[in-house]
C-alpha cells in the first residue's frame, strides 16, 4: 500500500493529534451527560452569538415599544381604564416570546436543513430532542432579556400600576406558559420541515391572527367561551390571562378562567406539546432517512 | 482483514415527484453496491458528478436509508445499529457552510465538540492544534461569517477530525480549496490515516489526482455502480499492455471521434476541444495502430501539433471502463447530476 | 486609428418609462404566487384583517360597541388605509434585498442600461396593488359588518383619487429613500420597510388623534406628509366625521392638498438625493453586488 510522504515542518501539529496507543479515542460523554453537553452547546449561539448582532436593540426592543405606545394611545383616545395600558404593555413584551417560538422555533430546523446543519445534527451521536431544546432554552432567555426590557421601558414610559396577588402562583404560570409555549414550537419546527417553503407563509398567517386571538391587547374574557377556550390552545393565551389576573387590580374580575384552572391546563399542555415534539421530530427523522428529501437544501 | 465498511448488494431508487398530474419518476443511484473497506485504510470512491457517490455518503452516515441490500460501518449495520455508527463517525462535505455565522470559528468547532460529548478543554486542545494544521489558527476568533467560502471550508474539515471517529467521511472535501490548500489537506488526511492503524477515511472526489496520489484503493463508480475496485497501481496495471498517446491537432470539428475508434488497434478515443486546438488522448493495443490515426488525419487535412507518448492515469483507466472521459459524462448527466 | 463605437440600440420609448414598466411586470411576475388562493387568503385577507379586528374589539370592549361614534371611523379608515404604508415602502426597498441576495441579479440589473430607481419604483407596483386588495376588503368588512358608514353619493371622488394618487407617490418616494439606505445594509435589515411603517403608525395620527400623544411627540406628526394624506383619505370619504377632531380641523381641504403636494416635493427631492448618495457609498464601497446572509 502506498503511503503519502512526509512533509512535517516545525509548525505542523498534527502530531498532537497522535494517540498515546493505536485505537485510543478521545473521551466523550455520553447518555444524560451528552444531551444536557448538547442542550447547552445549542442554547450558546442564541444566548451569547444573537447578542452580538446590535441590531436587536433597534428590531426586538425598540420597535415592539413603538407598538406598545400606539395600542396604549389608541386605550387613551377612546378613554379606557387605566389598567388597560398594563395589559397592552404585558401584553406587547409576552410578543416577543410568539415570535420567537414562530420564526426562530418553528421555522428553524427548515432554515438548518437550508443552511446544511441539520444533517450534522442528525449524524451527531446525540438526540435530536436535546438539539430543540437548546434551541428553546436559548431563544427562551434571549427573549425573556428582550420582553423584560420592553416590560420595564413600557411600565416606566406609561405609569403602569401592578398589584401582585400572588408571587408563586405568577412564577408557575410564567414557567408553565412558556415551557407549553416552546415545546408547541419544538413541535411545529418538524412539522414546519415538512411544509418546507410553505413554513414561511403559515409562519406568517400565525402572526396578526394570534395576536388577536391569544388577546394580547384585550382580555379574551370579551369573546365568546368557545373562541376563547379555542384560542387557548396557544398556551400564552392563558399563559396572559393568568398573569394579568394576578398583577392587576382589576384582572382577576376579566380573566377568563380561574388561575387555578389555567395553571393546571398549561401544566397538562406542557407535556402534551413536549411529548408531541418527541414523536413528530421521530417521524421527521425517519421520513428524512427513507425518502432522502428532509435534509437537502433545495433553493 | 477487519472492515471498517462493508457494503452487500446495497441499492438506493429514488422517487421523484413530477408535477400534480404525473407519476413519481423512479432514479436509480445506487445498485448492488458490494464494497469492503478495511480498518486503517484511506478509501476513495471515484466518480464524476452524480455517480452516486454521495448517495452511498448518506447511507453510510446514517442519512439515508437503502433501498436493497444493507451496510455496516464499524462493525454496526447502518440501519439498525444507527446510534452505534454515529458515535464512531463524522462527516464533512465540500461546499457545506454549517454552523451560525455569529459565532466564532472556535465557537462554532466548540459547539459541534459538544454534540459528540468532548470535554471542553480537550475540545479547546483539539480546536487549536487542527486549526494550525489547516493553516486558520490566526482567524480562531473570526466571526465565521466573516470567513470566505475556502476558510470556511478549512473550519469545516477540522469539524470531521474534531471528534476522532473511527471512520471519516470526506465529501468532496478540497470543492471549494485552492491548490495550496487543497495540497495540505491532503497531506493531512494522509498523515492522520497513517497516524493510528484503527483510523479509516472514506473520501469522494471527481479529481483524478486527488484519488491517485492520496488512496490506498480506489473505488471506480459510474451510474450508480461499481465498476472496478482496487490500488492505484493495480487499476493502471489493467492498462499495462497498452500504449497511452496524448496527441494535439488542429480542431477535429464536425470529424469527432468515430473514425479513429474504427481502426484496428484503437480501444478508446477521447476527444477535447480546446482554444484553437483540439487534444486526442489515444488508448492503443499496440504503437503500430498510430501509424492509422496519423494516416487518418492527413488525409481529413489535420495538423499534428504536439504528439506525446505518456504512462497510463486514472483517468485512463475511467475512460477504458466507461468509454467515455470523467468531464463528457458530466457534460452529458449535467441536468439531473443532482444526486 | 480611430476607437469604434457602436450605436446604442434605441427604442422610442424612454428610458425611464421602460425601467419602470418592465420592473412593473418582474414585480408582478415574482409576486404572482398571489394567484394561489392560499396565500392570496393569508396575505390580503386574513393578516390585514385580523389586525383591524384586534382594533375592533379593543374599541368594542371600552365602549361597548359604539360604531356610530365618529372616532371609530377615524381609527378603522386610518387603519385601512395604512396598509398602503407598508406596503408601497416595503415593495420598493425590499427589491434592493431580494435582487441582491436571493435572486443575485442587482448587479445585472444595475448594469444594464435602465434606469435604477425607476426600476425600483417599478418593482413596487405588484405590493401596491396587491395592498389595494387588502385595503378594499377591510373597508368592504367595516361597511358591511361594522356599521362604519360610507355614503358613496357623498364621497368627495375627486379629492379622494387625487389624494390618493399623490399619497401613493409619497410614499413610493419613502420606499426608494429606504431602498437607498438598504443598498448600504445588511441582509438582516431586510424588514426596515415593515419596521419604519411601523414606527410611523404612531406618530402619523392613523389610529388616534394627534393630541392624544404627549406634546414634545406632535411636531414629528406635523412634519410627516403621511400624517396630512391620512387626514385627506378620511375627508373625502367620511367628510365631517373626519373634520370632528380637532387636530387639523383648522385646516380647510385645500390647505391640506397644498401642505400634502409641497411635503411630498421635498420627500421627493431627500429620496433622490440620498438614494443617489447610498448609491455612490455603496459603489465606493463595492457593496453592489455583496451577499451578506448568513
Amino acid at each position: 500500500m502506498k503511503r503519502g510522504t512526509s512533509l512535517q515542518t516545525p509548525e505542523w501539529p498534527v502530531s498532537l493529534l497522535k494517540p498515546q496507543k493505536p485505537g485510543q479515542r478521545v473521551r466523550k460523554a455520553s447518555g444524560w451527560r451528552l444531551f444536557l453537553k448538547t442542550v447547552l452547546a445549542r442554547a450558546y449561539p442564541r444566548i451569547i452569538g444573537q447578542q452580538r448582532e446590535k441590531s436587536w436593540m433597534f428590531f426586538d426592543v425598540f420597535l415592539p415599544l413603538l407598538s406598545v405606545a400606539a395600542y396604549v394611545y389608541i386605550y387613551r383616545a377612546i378613554k379606557a381604564p387605566a389598567e388597560y395600558v398594563g395589559f397592552v404593555v404585558i401584553g406587547g413584551a409576552m410578543t416577543a416570546f410568539w415570535l420567537n417560538v414562530l420564526w426562530s422555533m418553528s421555522s428553524q430546523l427548515y432554515w438548518e436543513k437550508e443552511q446544511g446543519n441539520l444533517a450534522l445534527y442528525i449524524i451527531a451521536p446525540n438526540s435530536m430532542m436535546a438539539i430543540l431544546l437548546g434551541m428553546a432554552l436559548g431563544g427562551l432567555v434571549a427573549t425573556t432579556l428582550r420582553a423584560l426590557v420592553i416590560t420595564v421601558i413600557g411600565s416606566w414610559l406609561f405609569q403602569v400600576p401592578y398589584a401582585i396577588s400572588s408571587f408563586i402562583q405568577l412564577f408557575l404560570v410564567f414557567t408553565l406558559a412558556l415551557v407549553a409555549l416552546y415545546g408547541m414550537g419544538m413541535m411545529s419546527a418538524s412539522f414546519f420541515l415538512l411544509l418546507s417553503r410553505e413554513a414561511w407563509h403559515w409562519a406568517n398567517l400565525a402572526q396578526e391572527p394570534i395576536y388577536l386571538l391569544s388577546g394580547f391587547y384585550f382580555p379574551i374574557k370579551s369573546f365568546s367561551f368557545w373562541i376563547a377556550a379555542g384560542a387557548s390552545i396557544i398556551p400564552l393565551t392563558l399563559g396572559l390571562d393568568a398573569m394579568r389576573q394576578l398583577i392587576f387590580p382589576s384582572g382577576a374580575a376579566l380573566g377568563f378562567l380561574s388561575v387555578e384552572v389555567e395553571i393546571g391546563a398549561l401544566l397538562l399542555m406542557s407535556v402534551l406539546f413536549l411529548l408531541g415534539a418527541r414523536a413528530l421530530l421521530a417521524y421527521m427523522e425517519k421520513l428524512a432517512i427513507q425518502e432522502g428529501r428532509l435534509t437537502e437544501s433545495r433553493r | 482483514m477487519e472492515f471498517a465498511i462493508k457494503t452487500e448488494n446495497l441499492g438506493r431508487i429514488y422517487k421523484i415527484r413530477g408535477g400534480k398530474k404525473e407519476d413519481p419518476k423512479e432514479l436509480v443511484a445506487l445498485s448492488g453496491v458490494d464494497l469492503q473497506v478495511g480498518r486503517g485504510e484511506l478509501f476513495g470512491l471515484l466518480g464524476p458528478n452524480g455517480a452516486g457517490k454521495t448517495t452511498l455518503i448518506k447511507i453510510l452516515t446514517t442519512l439515508l436509508a437503502p433501498t436493497s441490500g444493507r451496510a455496516w460501518v464499524a462493525g454496526f449495520d447502518v440501519t439498525e445499529r444507527v446510534n452505534e455508527v454515529r458515535q464512531r463517525i463524522n462527516m464533512v462535505s465540500g461546499g457545506e457552510s454549517s454552523g451560525y455565522g455569529l459565532l466564532t470559528v472556535r465557537e462554532n468547532l466548540w459547539m459541534f465538540a459538544q454534540f459528540y460529548g468532548l470535554s471542553s478543554a480537550e475540545a479547546n486542545r483539539r480546536i487549536k492544534a487542527l486549526l494550525k494544521v489547516v493553516g486558520l489558527d490566526d482567524r480562531i476568533n473570526t466571526k465565521s461569517s466573516d470567513l470566505s467560502t475556502g476558510l470556511r471550508q478549512k473550519m469545516n474539515i477540522v469539524r470531521g477530525f474534531l471528534t476522532d471517529p473511527d471512520v471519516l467521511f470526506l465529501d468532496e472535501p478540497t470543492l471549494s480549496l485552492d491548490v495550496g490548500a487543497s495540497r495540505d489537506v491532503r497531506r493531512f488526511v494522509r498523515e492522520w490515516v497513517d497516524q493510528d492503524p484503527t483510523r479509516t477515511l472514506l473520501l469522494t472526489t471527481h479529481y483524478m489526482v486527488e484519488a491517485e496520489e492520496l488512496c490506498d484503493r480506489v473505488a471506480i463508480i459510474n451510474k450508480g455502480r461499481v465498476l472496478a475496485c482496487d490500488t492505484p497501481a493495480n487499476l493502471k496495471h489493467r492498462l499495462q499492455k497498452d500504449v497511452i498517446y496524448r496527441m494535439e491537432v488542429s480542431p477535429l470539428n464536425s470529424l469527432g471521434t468515430a473514425p479513429f475508434e474504427a481502426l484496428p488497434g484503437v480501444r478508446k478515443v477521447v476527444h477535447r476541444p480546446q482554444d484553437g486546438f483540439s487534444v486526442l488522448e489515444l488508448i492503443l493495443e499496440k504503437d503500430d495502430a498510430l501509424s492509422s490515426v496519423v494516416a487518418t488525419l492527413t488525409s481529413a487535412d489535420k495538423h499534428i501539433l504536439n504528439l506525446q507518448k505518456r504512462e497510463p492515469t486514472l483517468e485512463d483507466v475511467f475512460v477504458d471502463l466507461v468509454g467515455y472521459s470523467m468531464e463528457e459524462v458530466e457534460q452529458a448527466e449535467a441536468p439531473e447530476a443532482s444526486q | 486609428m480611430t476607437m469604434a463605437t457602436s450605436e446604442p440600440l434605441r427604442t422610442a420609448e424612454p428610458k425611464l418609462l421602460r425601467s419602470f414598466r418592465l420592473a412593473a411586470w418582474l414585480g408582478w411576475q415574482i409576486e404572482s404566487n398571489w394567484a394561489d388562493p392560499f396565500l392570496f387568503a393569508v396575505y390580503s385577507i386574513i393578516k390585514p384583517l385580523s389586525s383591524a379586528a384586534i382594533l375592533v374589539v379593543m374599541y368594542s370592549i371600552i365602549t361597548q360597541a359604539d360604531f356610530q361614534a365618529p372616532i371609530f371611523a377615524y381609527i378603522y379608515l386610518g387603519n385601512a388605509f395604512y396598509i398602503y404604508v407598508g406596503q408601497v415602502m416595503t415593495g420598493i426597498s425590499w427589491a434592493v434585498i431580494d435582487d441582491r441576495e436571493h435572486y443575485k441579479t442587482l448587479k445585472y440589473v444595475y448594469l444594464a442600461p435602465i434606469d435604477y430607481p425607476a426600476y425600483l419604483l417599478g418593482r413596487g407596483v405588484a405590493r401596491f396593488l396587491i395592498g389595494s386588495f387588502s385595503v378594499g376588503i377591510t373597508i368592504l368588512f367595516g361597511v358591511l359588518f361594522l356599521n362604519l358608514r360610507i355614503d358613496l353619493a357623498e364621497v368627495n371622488w375627486p379629492l379622494f383619487l387625487f389624494s390618493l394618487l399623490v399619497g401613493v407617490f409619497m410614499l413610493a418616494m419613502m420606499g426608494l429613500l429606504l431602498a437607498g439606505v438598504l443598498l448600504l445594509l445588511a441582509h438582516h435589515m431586510w424588514g426596515l420597510g415593515e419596521a419604519v411603517a411601523g414606527a410611523l403608525y404612531l406618530f402619523t395620527g392613523a389610529i388616534f388623534p394627534l393630541e392624544v400623544l404627549p406634546s414634545f411627540l406632535r411636531p414629528v406628526g406635523y412634519i410627516l406628509p403621511v400624517t396630512y394624506w391620512l387626514e385627506l383619505v378620511r375627508r373625502s370619504l367620511v367628510g365631517q366625521v373626519a373634520q370632528a377632531f380637532p387636530t387639523l380641523a383648522g385646516y380647510t381641504n385645500l390647505q391640506l392638498v397644498g401642505i400634502l403636494l409641497a411635503l411630498t416635493a421635498v420627500m421627493s427631492v431627500l429620496a433622490v438625493v440620498v438614494f443617489r448618495w447610498c448609491e455612490g457609498r455603496a459603489r465606493e464601497r463595492g457593496l453592489i453586488d455583496v451577499v451578506t446572509n448568513y
